[in-house]
């Protein structure tokens, strides 16, 4: 049975550093996460939407809307594009965060962070080189169609190498493939974790003016309105020593 | 006994003199009082003060000098904030409060820029700090005597003193009696602290660490108009509720009832000098993109711009008595700029502990700042509690190498994770600088870039603490433990000393080669300590106001612009 209690689920004391499969988990009983899969199943931070001030309502319930079409990206790149975003957040079924289009609005509208690496091009333009470079390792290395065409596995042996700056030859001579990676990350995570579903899932509370948070520890340290994290196994069973 | 019941009685009730900002700030509305009605200039008047910034260091100076009569305009490349509409509780939405036009960053060590430690918009930087004010230390002003690094700062602390408690009546600080550097009270009472930030505090403890809760610039409790603070824990966010300080709502409210001009959206591109004189007479700046050049007149100009504007606005200030840059013939402008090491360290533990409540900063601990030979470098850091949102926490994950499965697997247990993270003392090195990068921004002003390099000190710091903090987190029984190696704030590159041979401007912030020019920003900071910087931003433009109301500030007496190092006052 899983306890939430016991770290035996992280991967830094795992083997390889890998979590177990998410099958572990329950499904989302109430609201939605990606994939369905959360440890707060009877959690929806949607239901207290209606205590958020209306200007932070309008931006997190915006994201809720329908996705795209994509405006930076092109058609040619657009299934490399999905892949990575995929890949990198493990998102292998619907329901997904929409994280490729928030990447390509961010990028439409120019709305970067401030600083260029003086070895770098614009992000903009290591965004395209990580595409393209992504599918020539695929295609020269693996033998696929393009890096969207190769299977999970593929997907993740490229994207390790690239996160351990291993990549080499083709784009990567020209470009620094570790700051590449934070580059695109960057935006990556902060498409996915700004989602409301992605906060479902990590039972986050989210927006909290003007109603604030009271229960800051060490008595209790959450609200009526969360839940505690839960599993899925029939408690009957579970009691009499069963497996769930 | 009776002493401290009457401090006990006293604590939160006493309110600074000479600034009404708490009681104009409207209760039911958290815009910026005073902005229909703010007086305005022409470009024509010659305004006795144009200040470029309207940050922490332009804000404090615009708030004083308008209490003396001078008639001051603002100048501020950001907007001007209407918090009710613009600022949201939420990190993503958060994009537009930080300066996110571009920067070139280069060196050995690259410092990524943006939402890490530049601010845009009226209110500058302090809109997203944390909220941690503590001061700098006595020793941090005499480095070089003590410990053989750095700089000796020509202000002594004794100067600081006054307007550091004058400052932390006006944020108001909260926290317990300081114990460290010089040791002081706070004039507000120290938040509760969370059961995250309470994991650390025994953690510490264990291992003979003291720590204590705050100092932090939120209410606690009430302050004129300003409510307690809600706990919500967005004050990286902008805080809407008004209970965190900032210039917006501590220092501009007065300031705008006292006649100054706020001009928003308004990017200084030059500082121009009267080639017959030697004098500055005023600012060139854009009111819109593609638009033309307009000229504010001043009697004294003044830059608030932080650490990469500020001297990236006098280099490229160009003239024939400055070929190089405003102020820059002895080639200073830009160098000795410094950030803080600010790795942090996530632990996690059984119980929720929902670190998102409550503000981010509360528990620090200055044990560890000054000297120990023991620990094999120079100068020290600082400890202090931090709490990211779901983002940074993401940043955090991927930075300990996890992505895909196993960082969605570490973001699923949120909430079972507590954070500390350390202040690095970086020491000023003069490699370390601001110079102008060879592309230009939208309304054509040429970008500047930012080279950092860590030296030999400043990597033993940094492994040291990191380490440190781990064992903290260990010893409070962390099941597991991530860490992510950063930097936070910026101070330097401009510095004061006493001697245009290695500094920009003098003791009294008044630029060595320009009469009527002054810094009022971090820039000015010859050495910066583990403290977080604001409070002291905020200390020395207070004592430059004085010191300019005075006429101090302008007296050519080559002692006085030396400072305390200086002259016959000269300690050895």
């Amino acid at each position: 049975m899983p306890d939430f209690r016991d770290p035996g689920h992280l991967p830094n004391l795992r083997p390889e550093r890998q979590p177990p499969h998410p099958s572990w988990l329950p499904r989302q009983r109430r609201g939605t996460t990606p994939q369905m899969i959360g440890r707060y199943p009877d959690y929806d931070v949607l239901e207290a939407a209606g205590s958020w001030d209306e200007a932070t309502r309008r931006v997190v319930l915006g994201r809720l809307g329908r996705p795209g079409p994509l405006r930076f990206f092109s058609l040619e790149e657009e299934p490399a594009l999905r892949a990575f975003c995929d890949t990198v957040l493990a998102q292998d079924g619907e329901p997904r965060v929409p994280v490729a289009e928030f990447v390509d609005g961010k990028l439409a509208d120019g709305r970067l962070d401030g600083y260029q690496y003086a070895d770098m091009p614009d992000d903009r333009d290591t965004w395209r080189l990580v595409l393209r470079g992504l599918d020539e390792v695929a295609r020269s290395r693996y033998g696929k169609d393009g890096f969207a065409a190769a299977e999970p596995a593929t997907r993740e042996a490229i994207v390790g190498q690239l996160a351990s700056g291993q990549l080499a030859g083709g784009v990567w001579d020209k470009l620094n493939a570790s700051r590449a990676w934070s580059v695109c990350m960057r935006a990556v995570l902060a498409g996915f974790y700004s989602h409301p579903w992605a906060w479902n899932e990590i039972g986050f509370g989210g927006p909290a003016y003007p109603r604030g948070f009271m229960r800051l520890g060490p008595l209790s340290t959450t609200e009526p309105f969360e839940t505690h994290g839960a599993t899925s196994e029939d408690p009957g069973r579970v009691a009499e020593g069963g497996q769930p | 006994m009776t002493g401290d019941l009457l401090r006990g009685l006293l604590k939160g009730a006493l309110g600074p003199a000479r600034n009404d900002s708490r009681y104009l700030l409207d209760v039911h509305s958290r815009q910026l009082p005073g902005e229909g009605t703010m007086r305005r200039y022409a470009d024509s008047d010659e305004v006795d003060l144009v200040i470029v910034g309207a940050g922490a260091g332009g804000s404090v100076l615009a708030q004083r000098l308008a209490r003396h009569g001078w008639r001051i305009v603002m100048l501020e490349a950001g907007p001007f904030w209407h918090p009710d509409d613009d600022w949201v509780s939420d990190e993503a939405g958060s994009h537009h409060l930080y300066w996110t036009q571009k920067r070139i960053i280069g060196g050995a060590d690259p410092i990524e820029l943006g939402k890490n430690n530049s601010g845009r918009g009226v209110g500058g930087s302090m809109i997203h700090y944390a909220g941690y004010c503590p001061r700098f230390h006595p020793s941090d002003l005499r480095t070089a005597t003590l410990d053989g690094v750095g700089a000796d700062w020509p202000v002594s602390y004794a100067e600081l003193r006054p307007h550091y408690e004058r400052v932390e009546r006006e944020l108001p600080v909260a926290g317990q009696d300081w114990p460290w550097g010089y040791p002081h009270r706070y004039p507000f009472s120290p938040h509760p602290v969370s059961g995250a930030a309470a994991r650390i505090w025994e953690g510490a403890l264990k291992l003979g660490i003291g720590m204590r809760a705050g100092p932090v610039g939120i209410v606690n409790g009430t302050f004129g108009n300003r409510p307690h603070c809600i706990y919500r824990g967005y004050c990286l966010q902008g805080c809407k509720v008004n209970a965190k300080a900032s210039p917006y709502v501590t220092h501009l409210p007065d300031a705008l009832a006292h006649g100054v001009e706020i001009r928003a959206d308004c990017m200084a591109a030059r500082v121009e000098l009267d080639e017959a004189t030697g004098k500055a007479d005023g600012v060139v700046y854009f009111d819109e993109i593609g638009g033309a050049e307009r000229r504010q007149r001043a009697r004294f100009v003044a830059l608030a711009g932080y650490s990469i504007e500020t001297p990236r606005l006098l280099l490229n200030s160009v003239s024939r008595r400055f070929p190089r840059g405003l102020c820059n013939n002895e080639d200073q402008v830009g160098r000795y700029i410094m950030v803080q090491g600010a790795s942090q360290t996530a632990g996690r533990f059984p119980d929720e502990l929902r670190m998102y409540k409550a503000p981010p900063p509360e528990v620090s601990s200055e044990q560890f700042y000054e000297t120990d030979p023991a620990r094999g470098f120079a100068r020290g850091f600082s400890i202090q509690t931090v709490a990211p949102l779901p983002i940074a926490w993401a940043e955090h994950v991927l930075a300990d190498g996890h992505w895909g499965r196993a960082l969605r697997e570490y973001m699923r247990d949120y909430n079972h994770w507590t954070t500390v993270g350390v202040l690095n003392e970086l020491l000023p090195q003069p490699g370390n600088r601001i110079t102008i990068a060879g592309e230009a921004d939208p309304y054509g002003i040429p970008v500047a870039r930012m080279d950092y390099s860590l030296c030999d000190n400043d990597k033993a710091n940094v492994e040291y603490s990191t380490r440190l903090i781990t064992d903290i987190l260990h010893a409070a029984g962390a099941q597991d433990v991530l860490t992510i190696r950063r930097y936070a704030h910026l101070v330097g590159g401009a510095r004061m000393g006493s001697s245009p041979d290695d500094s920009v401007i003098d003791a009294s912030q008044r630029a060595w080669a320009v009469p009527n020019l002054f810094l009022a920003d971090g820039s000015v900071c010859p050495t910066q300590g583990s403290a977080n910087p604001a409070l002291t931003i905020m200390a020395l433009a207070s004592r430059l106001a004085e010191r300019m109301a005075s006429g101090a500030a302008m007296d050519d007496d080559p002692a006085a612009r030396a400072g305390t190092a200086g002259g016959g006052r000269r300690r050895r």
